[in-house]
């Protein structure tokens, strides 16, 4: 609820918490207990996993690397510290307690020799000494030349790997950004449906019988399968062991416990940890602990880009949860609570990136997306019990993980909506929403089944998976729009930090282009440079990945690994959905389509200026020439439903939607996605001025979303802009990612909560793909920048994630204040 | 029909405080009364009028060198000063300024491009919005503003205006057969004081406020009054408006304003004196526990 005053305006809810100092708070006293105590932590290094992965590794070279990988996960869970702290529900850890970030050495170890002691001397994790000395000592050696990014940095062509990296390979951002190995898969939801309902034992004994058959019939030729079955049942053994460690460790302590109620508590875990994963779950709080113990698994095999993401929470929960109620084993209450005491140990695990880049994913960005609503496999729209009570699981503790996103249809009843309107007028950006309408058509263009379509769940930022269908998704990047721009207009010149390059020679040179056209053939020939340099990269990476890495327990999740009995990195295989296999990314589209607005308008229609003074003016960054600068950034803009400024956001993308179907990496084509996670500064920072009167070395543009503060006339105007400037020339484009921010006047009241619905209608008609609306007011924005202290709880919006605004770098902050706030008018 | 030219000073997209749903609002040039509180002063003359946006200007001087008529100079603060007497309305200054620094209230359309502009808007129609008419005074233009609204009824969309009341009721009657909605102020009841404030005596607005829904029952009729500190803000003046609003045949709802300060900056803007400088903004709270009293004693409840 926002309350409205004359003196402070208009508050949201999370503005009122930060003022009666609730902050993030429960209603729940043991929930806030486990809160302040994470919240006083920075994320540490913990190095447990990577120890116990690094010795089953050197003891395992003979054997087929799927099944080193099982055997590793298998050492891993099954040496781990038993970890229980105080008050815990849910139990279990990837390493020490508290907020923790485990090592993944198999991917960029060649980096930690000299990035581990300079993270120590930042403030950002805490680093001990001894386990810097250990890690040199037990991981780093065996470790030296086996990476995937070493064999990535093998396999890429010269001028490629110059182009992303300069002289910096554990770098990320040159001109183009790439995020290579920084994670091992791009974007995977979890499956959890099978462990919970079907518990490990069934399916290890599904498993057990498949090898024995294979292994009775050698003529039958499966019998290379035989290593990833093997791989699969080392993974649940593990499982089973690690819950049977948790269960000796409770009773234990149930027997010291002096107070008779946790002592109570305690032993019911014990028998919690000795039913599931084992057996299927019998009721909600089982549902819970095997549900997190699946999620242990997927962290000890593999880190995630975006951490594991929930699938379609309401929709496997539900029947226990209600089962429950029904039969009075449950309150509404507890059921929160545990919810709760899962989303703060969601919290407690903080991906490290092993990157030198900057700017690099921030707020320790990490992106668990639990999905709910949207239509079933049916159509029916799936809306039930759980879904709301994850809404107000959220209102009621607004921690910023997991991600909430809600998927809408045409049939999405009213009541879900005004539940959602009312969270996201809370102001912490949840949730995030999706547009079944789009989506479903968007995959079925594409030539998924119907049932699959209706199933998919977010992951990441603003993408989706179907997990039973799609397989591994190498880890994209992000193609600089900007930078293209700079080459097209310069005879293939462009800017790089401090670095002014020669890349190619466009077709047109500066001194003969005479009209747009010819800017945009020349624009049309710098993207497409990029484009191949970023199929040549992606190649690289996706034959590196097949090689050097495996997930047994992610493959034995997934029915179509399982129909294959294949490892989900080999990727395509027969059934899987093999169109979006990576990420194209494009950075700066916004910056891009205005700074066209200004050359055709200024240059070519009102002849204002020659090409040669705008151009000497953004090569300058307009020293001394504040007027045309001011000229530039008064053209017609994208984002403001104006037909002619849309019109060349709309050749732009129908351009860039070209280019990328014409090309192919090893694993098929790839979709076009808007997605920039926080990269749009780094690459700003690192780009020349741009003729939307951008000054040089600032942020880019975000996502689909127009330049900060250049739209000016109201959010539906901005929706109206994209929808008309999405080119669906092919069915190859998703993940467009918009961000709207309004003040909170403009939402106050019921009044505010129908408008506010009946933009997310809107959202729904226009077809447009993914929407997330921060609600703040400026000021609070500004206070938190320079009272960083009184402002620890604030809650942003991000990309596709939300993080505490003060963990934010300057830059960063300075782009969120500059999103054009829509007012009350 | 449809080429009609009307005179109108801005658009206003994702309104949310000008009627049900979200709208446009579109803005009349030119007024009848000349309130000294006036929230939107350049609203009043119907004439073009030159504005200055110290915020915006980067003090590049272009305008001083294009003005050909002396009607610009520079203060020695580095303000532009504006010689209204002398400006010929040329506009030059205005054209040539990079910064849009410079900025001229006032743009002549027809009901065509007009309709065009808007409906290229259509979402927020779908959002049960629709179109307001404000202003300035909407009656002062009514064969345009009539015209336009009845473009707009005829495909359903909801219609209002924000008006004074102050004109002819042949003027009223051309607009009110277009209108779903009417917002019509009534400042002050008491004659005198009305003319002291506004300029404009009240027994014109008083009629047109009783025949208003005797000839046209279906339109929504909610009265408005804005909260003037030192104005009206005493339980006398609001009381005796609220007695005369329980003649009015057909009363949909009453509505106090409670005075705000945001239009100084548009006053500066216009080099014009603004009589209610630095006064705080009136508590909203306060001001609508008044709002419910009064609405008791008309018999709106």
């Amino acid at each position: 609820m926002s309350v409205c005053t004359m003196e402070s305006s208009c508050m949201t809810g999370q503005e009122q918490r930060l003022a009666d100092g609730r902050g993030q708070s429960s209603p729940r006293e043991r929930t806030n207990r486990a809160l302040n105590v994470m919240r006083a932590q920075r994320p540490r290094l913990d190095i447990e996993r990577a120890v116990l992965f690094t010795e089953s590794m050197r003891e395992t070279e003979q054997y087929p690397l799927v099944l080193r990988w099982g055997k590793a996960v298998r050492h891993i869970l099954e040496n781990i510290p038993v970890v229980i702290q105080d008050g815990e529900i849910l139990v279990g850890t990837i390493g020490g307690p508290g907020r923790i970030s485990p090592l993944y050495p198999e991917l960029r170890c060649g980096w930690f020799p000299k990035g581990m002691p300079e993270t120590q001397k930042k403030d950002a994790y805490a680093v001990r000494s001894e386990d810097i000395a250990t890690f040199m000592e037990k991981v780093e050696p065996y470790w030296r030349g086996k990476t995937a990014h070493e064999r990535y940095l093998a396999l890429m062509p010269k001028a490629t790997r110059d182009i992303i990296y300069g002289d910096d390979d554990y770098g990320a951002t040159g001109l183009m950004q790439d995020n290579s190995n920084i994670n091992s898969t791009l974007n995977w939801s979890g499956i959890f449906d099978k462990i919970i309902n079907r518990g490990v034992l069934a399916l290890k004994k599904e498993a057990e019988d498949k090898l024995g058959e294979i292994e009775a019939n050698p003529a039958n030729g499966d019998y290379d399968k035989i290593p990833f079955l093997q791989a699969v049942i080392e993974c649940y053994e593990g499982m089973l062991t690690y819950a049977a460690r948790y269960a000796a460790e409770l009773m234990t302590l149930a027997a010291a416990e002096k107070d008779p109620v946790r002592k109570q508590e305690l032993e019911r875990m014990a028998e919690i940890c000795t039913r599931v994963p084992a057996h299927p779950a019998r009721d909600f709080w089982e549902a819970m602990q095997a549900h997190w113990f699946a999620q242990i698994a997927y962290r000890a095999e593999q880190q995630i880009s975006g951490g594991v993401a929930l699938h379609r929470f309401d929709q496997y929960m539900n029947p226990l949860y209600v089962k429950d109620l029904k039969e009075g084993k449950i309150t509404e209450d507890f059921a929160l609570e545990l919810l709760e005491a899962m989303w703060l140990k969601i919290a407690q695990v903080v991906p490290f990136s092993a990157t030198n880049a900057g700017n690099y994913w921030e707020g320790y960005a990490h992106f668990e997306n639990c999905t709910i609503g949207g239509v079933d496999r049916y159509g029916r729209d799936a809306t039930n019990e759980m879904t709301y009570l994850i809404l107000r699981s959220k209102k009621e503790f607004p921690l910023h993980y997991p991600e909430v996103s809600l998927r809408v249809h045409a049939g999405t009843p009213h009541e879900l909506l005004h539940a959602a309107a009312e969270l996201v007028k809370e102001g912490c950006g949840f949730p995030k929403f999706f547009n079944d309408e789009t989506i479903i058509t968007q995959l079925m263009c594409n030539g998924v089944p119907l049932a699959h379509a209706r199933d998919y769940s977010a992951a990441g930022c603003t993408e989706i998976r179907m997990p039973n269908i799609d397989t591994y998704l190498s880890l994209g990047g992000n193609i600089n729009l900007a930078a293209a721009l700079e080459m097209a207009l310069n005879d293939g010149w462009a800017h790089f930090g401090s670095r002014y390059e020669k890349l190619l020679t466009p077709s047109i040179a500066r001194k003969d282009i005479k009209s747009f056209d010819d800017v945009m053939s020349n624009l049309r020939e710098c993207v497409d440079f990029y484009v191949d340099h970023f199929m040549k990269r992606m190649s690289a990476l996706e034959l590196t990945n097949k090689q050097c890495l495996a997930a047994p327990f992610m493959s034995s999740q997934s029915d179509i690994c399982m129909e294959n009995l294949t490892d989900i990195h080999q990727c395509v295989m027969p059934g899987s959905n093999q169109h979006d296999t990576g990420n194209v990314n494009f950075n700066g589209f916004g910056t891009c389509a205005e700074a066209l607005a200004s050359i055709k308008k200024l240059v070519f229609e009102d002849n204002i200026l020659s090409l040669d003074e705008l151009l000497e003016a953004v090569n300058n960054d307009f020293e001394n020439n504040e007027p045309l600068r001011q000229l530039m950034l008064n053209v017609p803009k994208y984002g403001n439903n104006d037909a002619w400024a849309d019109a060349i956001a709309r050749d732009l993308d129908q351009m860039i939607g070209e280019l990328v179907h014409d090309r192919q990496s090893v694993f098929g084509e790839k979709y076009l996605k808007y997605v920039p996670v926080t990269s749009h500064v780094g690459l700003g920072n690192k780009t020349w001025a741009t003729a939307n009167g951008r000054h040089k070395h600032t942020f880019l543009s975000e996502g689909i979303s127009p330049t900060q503060g250049a739209d000016v006339d109201g959010p539906l105007a901005t929706m109206m802009s994209i929808a008309n400037s999405t080119s669906r020339v092919y069915p190859n484009s998703c993940a467009r990612l918009l961000n709207l921010k309004l003040n909170p006047q403009v939402v106050a009241g019921e009044k505010g909560t129908q408008d506010l619905i009946n933009l997310i209608r809107n959202f729904v008609d226009l077809k447009l793909w993914h929407v997330q609306i921060g609600i703040y007011n400026k000021d609070v924005l500004l206070k938190a920048r320079e009272k960083p202290e009184d402002y620890k709880n604030l809650i942003v919006r991000v990309a596709g994630y939300s993080a505490y605004f003060v963990e934010l770098s300057p830059s960063m902050q300075g782009e969120i204040i500059a999103r054009t706030e829509h007012e009350m008018v | 029909m449809g080429k009609l030219t009307g005179r109108i000073f801005n658009i206003q997209t994702f309104s949310v405080h000008d009627g049900p749903g979200v709208r446009d609002t579109i803005f009349m040039k030119g007024c009848p009364l000349r309130c000294t509180w006036c929230s939107n002063p350049e609203s009043q003359r119907h004439g073009l009028q030159l504005g200055w946006r110290e915020k915006k200007c980067v003090g590049c001087g272009v305008c001083l060198k294009t003005c050909e008529h002396g009607a610009l100079g520079r203060a020695e603060n580095g303000a532009i000063v504006r010689a209204p007497e002398k400006c010929a309305k040329c506009l030059a200054c205005v054209k040539r300024c990079y910064a849009k620094a410079m900025h001229v209230y006032g743009e002549d359309v027809t009901v065509d491009e007009l309709y065009g502009r808007i409906r290229n808007k259509p979402q927020a129609w779908r959002v049960d919005g629709g179109v307001t008419v404000s202003g300035g005074e909407p009656l002062m233009q009514a064969d345009f503003v009539g015209e336009l609204l009845a473009k707009f009824r005829r495909y359903g969309i909801h219609t209002a205006i924000e008006t004074t009341l102050c004109a002819s009721f042949n003027k009223v009657a051309k607009v009110a057969a277009h209108c779903s909605l009417i917002y019509a102020d009534m400042k002050l009841a008491d004659p005198v004081a009305h003319k002291r404030h506004t300029g404009v005596d009240n027994s014109l607005i008083k009629a047109n406020f009783q025949r208003l829904k005797k000839e046209f029952p279906e339109v929504q009729l909610i009265a408005r009054t804005p909260v003037i500190p030192g104005v009206n803000d005493n339980e006398a003046e609001l009381g005796a408006i609220a007695d005369f609003l329980k003649t009015v045949p057909g009363l949909d709802d009453y509505e106090l304003l409670p005075f705000h300060g945001f239009a100084q900056p548009k006053y500066h803007q216009l080099g014009i004196d603004y009589q209610f400088k630095d006064m705080p903004n009136m508590d909203k709270e306060s001001v609508a526990k008044t709002n419910a009293l009064l609405r008791e004693r008309i018999g709106l409840v």
